[in-house]
């Protein structure tokens, strides 16, 4: 900034300063915040050094808790076992979902939108019915291995067993449920892109490779950097689908802080892996969005 | 037992009991009292004890029907209790000490000191509770804590392993069938910290519910060693039975009610006693420390605890119930829960759970196997 801007007349710096519009708009919303989010998580914070204590009487402070995590390898391993699920998880959606939203913002198809209600029709059925009917798949007498018996491909008594309550379970329908909320704001972005760019490009002698590699990619990112976030932060700490169809392979981070809360009556570590699942979300959310402004998808 | 007067009893004068019985219009009221029978008394009681609203019930999924609390139904059947509902005991503790009033809650025999230390439940009046003697003493008594009884046993059954006959072919009666090779991927374990307790016996030690440092680190070192061969580790019944249903499992820690389940389903399947022992669960009723409504909790208490809740119970849940005069009608049900067979439920045939004086790191460990 080289020079200041012009200061405005002191009349009109008055008005606005009195204009009770803006935190009149925002005192609801930031009430909102602080009292369903920052005030739980200050609670949270307490029991992590039992400020807050499950059982009643006197509880002298502690960071044991926090002692645990860092020294305890079980925790962390689980820890980065999730986190590499949910980057897998995040990283195979994108690539599908992305041809899939190409198609549907630049192909020029008249019926995008339709295309793009039926992409989330699923999702007008119940999550549990979703994931149960997975079960019916992928089952030892599933639809696959009954279809793989039927071709002789594999022993009916030797199925496919690894399709179901297993990691690869768990990462095949986090990766289904998620697809349409990757798919809709990389659709968002590549429906606004503007198209004269493109024209300039093949103009000025680029190929389609070329002119997707310099101008669609590029203009696109945000869409795509909003989209994995959207997958990897609920799936990192995603403790129903595991339940579900993970077994004893797919069990993640979030499903140990379940138990921690709910059967182990361990507050403390449990306070402790959420403060911990949440400020690794939160840095990773911040470094994203600093570096690849994912504020251009809102803007677009 | 020491009976104990409720603070909120007090005798019911005639002018009283005119103007409850005018205000309530309650005809049925009068004849119960006419007949003098204890329900009706402890109904007049606890009106009078301004017992309102409806009675608050912390229990499983599944135990909300009407059929197991009939009695309680008839003496208040325009007070439909209010039913929550529990994942397991310590869920219903964290409910409790984050501010749900409970007056009934149902934990099983493991937890009954954990709950009575937790300042959270109250003990009952024996007295108030005309079914209880027909309850199996030794379950009674497994209630009983510092000269007071904290709970009433309700529904029982065993833990032992179910498996399909066709399939498997174990070498031995004994839980080590849930650590056998030759099935890997085709197993059950339950997701509780007992599996550190079989794991107990299975390594013969003489206390596998309170295993020394060295004993647990074994316990967990044999689980850990074992898990891969796990499919699934259940916590929900349904979800267990489904899987053995199709095939995708077929060895499971599993109920008397799983055997039924898959009996019914015309799979040849066993349910082994294994040569460590079974293991035996029982749940019971416990009662609220501020609860408002005590004697509405003792009738409902005491309709669990009635012969026709129990039988019921029995021919439609496949489990056992406390009441000792309640017998399945089902002849494979009743050989199963062993009712002919006096010593049933005790050592060395059974183990019945019990509380873990170290259940916190009991439970820590049985959460690393999980997330090794």
């Amino acid at each position: 900034m080289s020079s200041n801007p012009s200061p405005a007349p002191p009349a009109a710096r008055r008005r606005r300063r009195l204009d009770p519009t803006t935190p009149g708009l925002l005192s609801l919303p930031l009430a909102w915040l602080a009292l369903f989010f920052l005030v739980p998580i200050g609670f949270v914070g307490a029991y992590s050094i039992d400020a807050l204590s499950l059982y009643p009487g006197a509880h002298a402070l502690t960071l044991a808790g926090w002692h645990d995590l860092v020294h305890g390898s079980v925790y962390l391993r689980l820890f980065w076992k999730s986190v590499e699920m949910s980057l897998i998880v995040s990283g195979v959606v994108v690539l599908c979902a992305y041809p899939l939203a190409y198609y549907l913002a630049l192909s020029g198809t008249k019926r995008k939108y339709v295309l793009l209600l039926i992409l989330i029709a699923p999702f007008l059925t119940s999550y549990l019915l979703r994931v149960l009917a997975w079960k019916v798949i992928l089952g030892d007498h599933g639809v696959i291995n009954s279809f793989l018996a039927w071709t002789g491909i594999r022993d009916p008594d030797h199925p496919l067993s690894q399709l179901l309550y297993s990691r690869f379970a768990v990462m095949l329908v986090l990766a289904y449920v998620w697809l349409p909320f990757v798919a809709l704001p990389i659709f968002v972005s590549l429906d606004t892109l503007d198209r004269r760019l493109l024209e300039a490009a093949s103009d000025l002698g680029a190929s389609r490779l070329q002119a997707f590699r310099k101008i669609t990619l590029p203009l696109s990112l945000p869409g795509v950097v909003a989209a994995f976030l959207f997958v990897f932060i609920p799936t990192v700490g995603e403790f129903v689908t595991p339940s579900l169809v993970g077994g004893t392979g797919g069990f993640m981070y979030g499903n140990e802080i379940v138990d921690l809360f709910g059967n182990a009556l361990d507050w403390r570590t449990g306070s402790v892996l959420s403060l911990f699942l949440l400020g690794v979300v939160a840095a990773l959310t911040l470094i994203f969005s600093r570096f690849l402004q994912v504020q251009r998808v809102t803007a677009s | 037992m020491r009976e104990t007067r409720d603070p909120g009893e007090r005798r019911l004068e005639r002018s009283e009991f005119l103007k409850l019985a005018a205000a309530t219009g309650g005809a049925g009221l009068l004849a119960g009292l006419g007949a003098g029978t204890a329900e009706a008394r402890i109904a007049a009681l606890s009106k009078l004890g301004a017992e309102s609203g409806r009675l608050q019930v912390l229990d499983w999924v599944g135990y909300e029907v009407p059929q197991l609390w009939t009695q309680y139904a008839k003496l208040y059947p325009s007070e439909k209790p209010q039913f929550t509902f529990m994942t397991n005991e310590a869920n219903a503790l964290g409910k409790m000490h984050a501010g749900f009033k409970a007056d009934v809650v149902h934990p099983c025999v493991g937890w009954v000191k954990d709950f009575a230390d937790s300042g959270l439940v109250q003990p009952w009046t024996p007295s108030k509770l005309k079914n209880l003697l027909s309850l199996n003493p030794s379950m009674v008594k497994a209630g009983q804590y510092k000269g007071k009884q904290w709970w009433i046993p309700a529904d029982w059954g065993f833990d032992k392993i179910l498996y399909r006959t066709d399939k498997v072919k174990p070498k031995e009666r004994s839980y080590n069938l849930l650590f056998d090779d030759r099935y890997g991927g085709k197993i059950a374990w339950f997701d509780d910290i007992n599996q550190l307790v079989l794991a107990g016996y299975v390594l013969g030690f003489k206390k596998p519910y309170d295993q020394t440092d060295a004993e647990l680190k074994q316990s967990q070192k044999l689980l850990i060693s074992k898990k891969h061969l796990a499919r699934m580790l259940w916590s929900s019944e349904t979800d267990m039975q489904a899987a053995f249903a199709s095939g995708d499992i077929w060895i499971a820690y599993a109920w008397p009610a799983d055997w039924v389940a898959m009996k019914a389903k015309k799979l040849p399947v066993a349910y082994m006693t294994p040569k460590e022992g079974a293991i035996s669960w029982i749940c019971g009723l416990m009662l609220g420390k501020d609860s408002s409504r005590v004697d509405h909790a003792h009738a409902y208490a005491d309709a669990w605890s009635s012969r026709q809740s129990a039988q019921w119970l029995e021919d439609n849940y496949a489990y056992g119930h406390a009441n000792t005069k309640a017998r399945p009608k089902d002849a494979n049900l009743a050989k199963v829960l062993e009712v002919a067979n006096p010593n049933a439920l005790k050592e060395p045939h059974t183990h019945i759970d019990r509380y873990y004086r170290r259940r916190s790191l009991y439970a820590k460990l049985w959460d690393e196997v999980k997330a090794s």
